[in-house]
């Protein structure tokens, strides 16, 4: 039934953004399954819209968006914390090197 | 002027140039102050965007071939990602609206997803020529 009212109702004029790029530059910059996750919805997006699927369509856009974000802030995350890393064990080994050259 | 969009193309170009001069002065093909894949380091396997931060300090300083060597899809896709980003910035600035077409045809998209697994397997194939599209 729910599918019927929806599709007496005008379809939008064009596809919900389906986040292809963005998908694609999560996976190529090394977040890799939830860049492929973007661009597995990336996809859905399309075929979807292609068979008058419009909620569908709408439902895998904002799937795609949701794995592209969650892809996007875990590497930032992951670089933020590697440059933490970087520079506390850069930093240690500065101390360690004047204690030693101390003695 | 949609000033979400206007805001989104400055925070882009800025973080575009700032990380361009990162990679052209350090170059990751030498420096190793860059973070590796997490899926490198756990496996020992590459994934398909291994090498791409290499490849991008190669182009940067012209260098084409070697770009390819450390990654084939990251330059074959670039082209793609450069004519998005003109889309993009068309659209900020001009009245006269243009659309993504390529991006939103199921055959183009199809296309990516299988490129991007099949070049991550085949490039963990320990045997020539699949090795040579390790990074």
């Amino acid at each position: 039934m729910e599918q019927q009212t929806f599709q007496q109702t005008p379809p939008p004029s064009s596809p919900p953004k389906n986040w292809l790029v963005e998908s694609i530059l999560v996976t190529i910059f090394c977040c890799l399954p939830f860049g492929i996750a973007g661009i597995v919805f990336a996809s859905q997006v399309n075929s979807k819209w292609a068979v008058n699927d419009y909620a569908g369509a709408l439902q895998a856009s904002k799937d795609a968006a949701k794995w592209t974000k969650i892809g996007f802030f875990v590497g930032i995350t992951v670089i933020v914390l590697y440059c933490i890393a970087v520079f506390a064990l850069g930093f240690g080994g500065l101390w360690w090197t004047s204690r030693s050259l101390q003695q | 002027m949609n000033k979400k969009a206007l805001a989104q193309f400055i925070i882009v170009t800025i973080a575009v140039v700032v990380l361009s001069l990162l990679y052209f002065f350090f170059p990751a093909t030498t420096s190793t102050i860059y973070p590796k894949c997490i899926f490198h380091s756990l496996t020992g396997l590459d994934c398909p965007g291994c090498g791409s931060q290499r490849a991008a300090s190669a182009l940067l300083h012209g260098k084409l071939l070697e770009a390819l060597d450390y990654n084939i899809l990251f330059v074959l896709l670039l082209p793609f990602i450069l004519y998005s980003a003109f889309v993009f910035s068309w659209n900020v600035f001009s009245s006269k609206k243009i659309g993504q077409n390529i991006f939103y045809s199921v055959g183009f998209v199809r296309t990516i997803l299988c490129l991007v697994l099949v070049f991550w397997i085949v490039r963990n194939i320990p045997v020539r020529p699949f090795s040579w599209l390790k990074a």
